[in-house]
């Protein structure tokens, strides 16, 4: 029952001869890493099996995933291994799910990171987005849960959306295999590079933080000319991280 | 390289940071929700100003109510435990029938027919197959059962609702809500309670919650309750009362259990653990109907086959040992027996024998071959007939029958009282101490949570002999 | 075997109060003797360095009377060390006052460095009780090196104050200076904001916190005469002795800068009534406060009562479209403006 594909629409492109083949954990060999990540209680772990057709429990309780999961899925003659992060509230705190999230994003640099999102708590949700749209360019937002959504009379537009956060908006409800495809296909799309995304900074920082930022991010940029989230991680320095100060030293950004 | 440049920019920020000063972070948090705010009001648009779905407030309501809120609770707690014990008993049987009662008996007969030698047929068959096979038996069924329905209730988002109502009475003993669940997770097998507690995300608690799981009676100890509690509490009761006696003793086990659950929380606070961060914060989500066919295959591959994966794994040992101790003499004198004289004077002391305490060494491994051992092991020293041999675990189908063998080896009602006090009371599992370590990473914490149950253990069945016997 | 029950009971709970006797906390014979071992001749320069150092801070000059009198050592290892400390130009003495020269000056600001920052580390990186802070760090203040207190300085990000609002000297032994006056000193209807709650003594201490003030409350002063001092903050009114209040320092506001009449904690939200947060306390530390930040709980959310627990204790609020239950400890310090309609 989780392996066929809901028929949303029969002509799309995923649904031609390459299409879409869950491989479950078998996760070697593959062309792209993607990550999910998302708040807990967004069903997370549901568009993670919806994903892969692999059944990884999906408890209705926040903070259910503390190791990662692995999974696997091939479309379009691509395999793409999918890697479940830990559910958070935010990065900017130091507990053990946090980092294990946080550190994927910034150290693992999947190609593509997936922000699932509960569609009838966008604003709460928005909060771990834009921390992720700091770290990485490769992102797409699964709006998830929009049954519940419909049902709480929440109406999304997803277009502008997609226009404020600069990342695509896919729509799910991935309980019911609703949206899936498009997910999947629009993942493709910003893997290969067909979507290029303009992710949206954070922009209501006070003058005196951000004047800090900038200088300190200006001399990250020089330091290492090729890391795109040197804002990021001028953020996580004035926290005094002692994680990334780490990191700095030993060279991993590199 | 460019190391100096790297010790320079770590300097700059730690200047910008001092000049900045502590708000640093209030203001990042604050201007990232003042985005989020401003681009979710672009494209977000509410039909009604509903506060919640209508239904999930009222369920809410009267989850969470002064009159109904408790005993809701307890009931639903009582039901699971009762279609678990109730119902792994038809199941239990029908596996041990097979494992025990037939394929035990066709081992034996293949390994005679190969030419088998009887110190490897005994090794292999009565020593690793029957312990492993005793705790399939005993320990597959009611996680069966019990892990889904405690999966059910999760998935429909209740769980939390309970922790919110028991928060304050966990809060007085340090501990965290949620504890309340992983405690009755325990009631089921305390290494997935342990497992569980990955949802108290404040050190501090999650920490209490570990160390305290074992004091939940597991599935292991329920049999071996219910089991001493009808021979030796149902017999001081005229006839009529003696079922509602026996179970009496056991729910009191259980909840003695919880008492000491609060004073070892409080205790720890109080003392090693008042230096770990400690923060609250518990997110009530919305109700969602479970999708129980799935619910039930996740919570069997997660849960149930994980955890008796490993079970089997230190099981299989530990009936090699039990089998070895029964057969390897020293002068005239097994192992086993050596260690039943030695250990006696100690069990005496703590109203207990020699047998009992080296049952619950070899068993650490499983609770579940406890009583198995005991029987085999008293067959050994008192030499009464009856048994199936040295080394060789057995049950006996009838509970006088049972009740008749442990009083020939001396067995009173203290003896009784004092085995259900300290299958209580006693060091975790190996299978439990293992997934303390895993969950930890602390040979300490591990340490601590072993010796600190076995030291109560101690204390607490010393003194009622002490007592006992000064009447 | 010689076996009764009441002796194993008599060698049993004897064996009990021996262990209780040498491991009772503080004064247990193991933990005095263990210190007695380790109170040498450093610990005891840096005590009467420190002890010099608080005094002539306020203004008040000591002998050495009044040393010993202010220190738990013997009379007889004091005059010792005191000596000793003159010769290695710690100290002068001025008649038979004792003054500390610029080196036993220094010296103390290092302590009082490693004292403050700990009490800091205390508060924000670990879950001790604010009770318990001061008596680690009197330990800790005499067990780190200069690389230690530096590395946990940067760590700690440098900061400015300790939890109880005393500044912390820097590397270089400068001192910001605490621009305050006592509670007790101010008049009726004074506006200030509380900047720094003394932690000693202990007994003063305990009642201020029992009495839950917070630091960086804003108040206004409502009565104060020879009985008590009262005053109102964050939507309550709190009544001290003036002993009490003499522990507590205000830094005063001018009136323009508008106290927020309005402002509460949230413990104090009832049903169906609608709110929207000012901000977190300053008594919100660490890992607790950044994680009601994550949660939303930042300026200018709204903010209501969604469900109460069956013991009343903890509440879940609505926040951002989700009902996040919070303790009443914590719910103290989130402090809120009453009255705010929900909706755009």
């Amino acid at each position: 029952m989780e392996n066929k594909v809901n028929s949303a629409c029969e002509t799309c492109p995923q649904y031609n001869a390459k299409g879409l083949k869950k491989l479950g954990v078998h996760t070697g060999n593959f062309d792209y890493v993607v990550a999910l990540a998302g708040n807990p209680n967004t069903g997370k772990s549901t568009v993670f099996n919806a994903l892969t057709g692999l059944r990884q429990h999906t408890g209705n309780w926040p903070g259910k995933t503390v190791v990662r999961a692995e999974g696997a899925f091939e479309y379009d003659n691509s395999k793409f291994k999918l890697v479940d992060l830990p559910g958070t509230y935010s990065l900017l705190s130091t507990s053990q799910d946090e980092e294990v999230a946080r550190d994927f994003i910034l150290f693992g640099k999947p190609d593509v990171t997936i922000i699932v999102v509960d569609a009838s708590r966008l604003e709460r949700n928005l909060n771990l987005v834009l921390q992720i749209l700091e770290i990485t360019d490769k992102a797409v937002l699964c709006l998830n849960l929009m049954d519940e959504a419909k049902r709480n009379n929440v109406k999304i537009d997803e277009r502008t959306l997609a226009r404020d956060l600069g990342i695509p908006v896919v729509p799910t409800s991935a309980r019911f295999n609703k949206g899936i495809p498009e997910l999947i296909q629009t993942v493709n799309e910003v893997a290969s590079g067909k979507i290029i995304c303009k992710p949206h900074r954070i922009k209501n920082v006070p003058k005196k933080i951000e004047d800090a930022v900038a200088k300190l991010s200006a001399e990250i940029k020089k330091q290492f000319p090729t890391i795109p989230n040197s804002r990021w991680i001028a953020f996580r320095l004035l926290e005094g991280d002692a994680r990334i100060i780490k990191a700095l030293k030993t060279g991993e950004f590199v | 390289m460019k190391k100096d440049e790297i010790e320079k920019l770590i300097t700059l920020s730690s200047d910008l940071r001092w000049k900045i000063g502590d708000e640093f972070h209030d203001s990042l948090a604050e201007g990232i929700y003042a985005d989020a705010s401003e681009i979710s009001n672009a494209s977000v648009s509410r039909a009604n100003e509903k506060k919640k779905f209508r239904l999930d407030s009222k369920i809410d309501s009267i989850v969470t109510s002064k009159t109904w809120g408790f005993p809701i609770m307890f009931l639903i707690l009582a039901l699971i435990l009762w279609i678990t014990i109730v119902g792994a008993n038809y199941p239990s049987a029908m596996l041990s029938n097979l494992l025990l009662d037939n394929v035990h008996p066709f081992l034996k007969e293949v390994a005679a027919n190969i030419g088998m030698p009887w110190w490897l047929d005994g090794f292999l068959i009565d020593g690793v197959y029957l312990a492993v096979a005793w705790v399939v038996a005993v320990m597959l069924p009611p996680m069966a059962i019990f892990f889904p329905l405690f999966t059910l209730l999760e998935d429909f988002g209740y769980l939390p609702r309970v922790a919110f109502n028991m928060d304050y009475l966990f809060k007085k003993s340090g501990a965290h809500g949620k504890q309340a669940l992983t405690m009755s997770m325990g009631f089921g097998c305390n290494a997935a309670g342990v497992v569980a507690t990955r949802i108290i995300d404040s050190p501090r608690e999650r920490l209490i919650a570990i160390i305290t799981n074992n004091f939940s009676l597991c599935n292991g100890r329920w049999p071996t309750q219910i089991l001493i509690a009808t021979i030796f509490i149902g017999a001081v009761v005229p006839s009529s009362f003696s079922a509602v006696a026996s179970m009496s003793a056991v729910i009191g086990i259980a909840i003695l259990g919880i008492f000491f659950m609060f004073l070892t929380s409080w205790a720890l606070t109080k003392t090693v653990l008042k230096g770990e961060v400690s923060t609250f914060n518990l997110e009530l989500p919305p109700y969602r109907p479970p999708r129980v066919l799935k619910t039930i295959y996740t919570s069997l591959i997660d849960r149930t086959l994980i955890v008796l994966w490993r079970a089997i794994v230190f099981a299989a040992p530990a009936g090699a040992v039990i089998w070895l101790i029964s057969n390897i003499y020293i002068g005239n004198e097994s192992i086993a027996a050596w260690t039943i004289n030695f250990l006696d004077g100690f069990g005496f002391l703590l109203g207990l024998n020699g047998v009992i305490l080296l049952a619950y060494i070899v068993a650490i491994p499983a609770n579940e071959i406890v009583i198995p051992t005991i029987l085999m092991l008293t067959v050994l020293v008192t030499g009464v007939t009856g048994g199936e041999g040295a080394g060789v675990m057995f049950e006996l189908d009838s509970v006088n029958a049972t009740g008749d063998l442990l009083r020939a080896g001396g067995w009173t009602l203290l003896t009784a009282v004092n085995l259900m006090l300290f299958s209580l009371l006693h060091n975790p599992c190996s299978t439990t101490i293992y997934t303390i370590y895993k969950e930890t990473n602390s040979l300490k914490w591990t340490t601590v949570a072993t010796i600190l149950p076995i030291i109560m253990g101690f204390i607490v069945t010393f003194l009622v002999a002490q007592i006992w016997r000064l009447f | 075997m010689n076996y009764n029950p009441v002796n194993a009971l008599l060698i049993f709970f004897g064996l009990v109060l021996i262990g209780y006797l040498l491991f009772r906390p503080k004064s247990g014979w193991f933990w005095i003797i263990k210190n007695n071992l380790k109170s040498n001749e450093k610990i005891i320069i840096e005590d009467v360095l420190k002890q010099l150092y608080h005094n002539e801070n306020s203004g008040k000059e000591m002998n050495l009377h009044d040393l010993s009198n202010s220190l738990k050592f013997s009379d007889g290892t004091i005059v010792d060390v005191v000596k000793k400390m003159a010769i290695i130009d710690l100290i002068t003495f001025n008649g038979d006052i004792i003054q500390l020269t610029s080196s036993g000056r220094d010296y103390a600001l290092r302590i009082v460095r490693v004292h403050r920052l700990w009490e800091k580390y205390l508060a924000e990186k670990t879950g001790f009780d604010k009770t318990e802070w001061h008596d680690r760090a009197e330990k800790m203040e005499h067990k780190l090196s200069h690389e230690e207190t530096d590395r946990l300085a940067s760590h700690l990000g440098n900061p400015k104050y300790d939890p109880h609002g005393d500044p912390i000297p820097t590397k270089l032994g400068k001192v910001a200076s605490l621009e305050g006056e006592f509670l007790s000193s101010l008049k009726v209807g004074t506006i200030g904001r509380i900047i720094h709650i003394e932690d000693e003594p202990d007994v003063i201490y305990k009642q201020i916190l029992a009495e839950k003030i917070h630091i960086g409350s804003q108040i206004r002063v409502i009565e104060n005469n020879k009985e008590r001092v009262v005053f109102y903050a964050e939507g309550q009114e709190f009544i001290l002795a003036p002993i009490v209040a003499a522990n507590i320092t205000i830094a005063l506001l001018e009136k323009e800068e508008s106290l927020e009449e309005n402002m509460a904690r949230l413990s104090s939200l009832k049903d169906n009534e609608e709110a929207e947060i000012i901000g977190i306390s300053k008594e919100s530390r660490g890992d607790g406060r950044r994680r009601l930040l994550d949660l939303g709980f930042v300026k200018g959310a709204k903010i209501s009562i969604d469900l109460k627990s069956p013991l009343g204790n903890p509440i879940a609020y609505l926040i951002k479209g989700t009902s996040i239950a919070l303790r009443k400890d914590q719910a103290s310090k989130i402090l809120i403006k009453k009255g705010v309609k929900h909706g755009k």
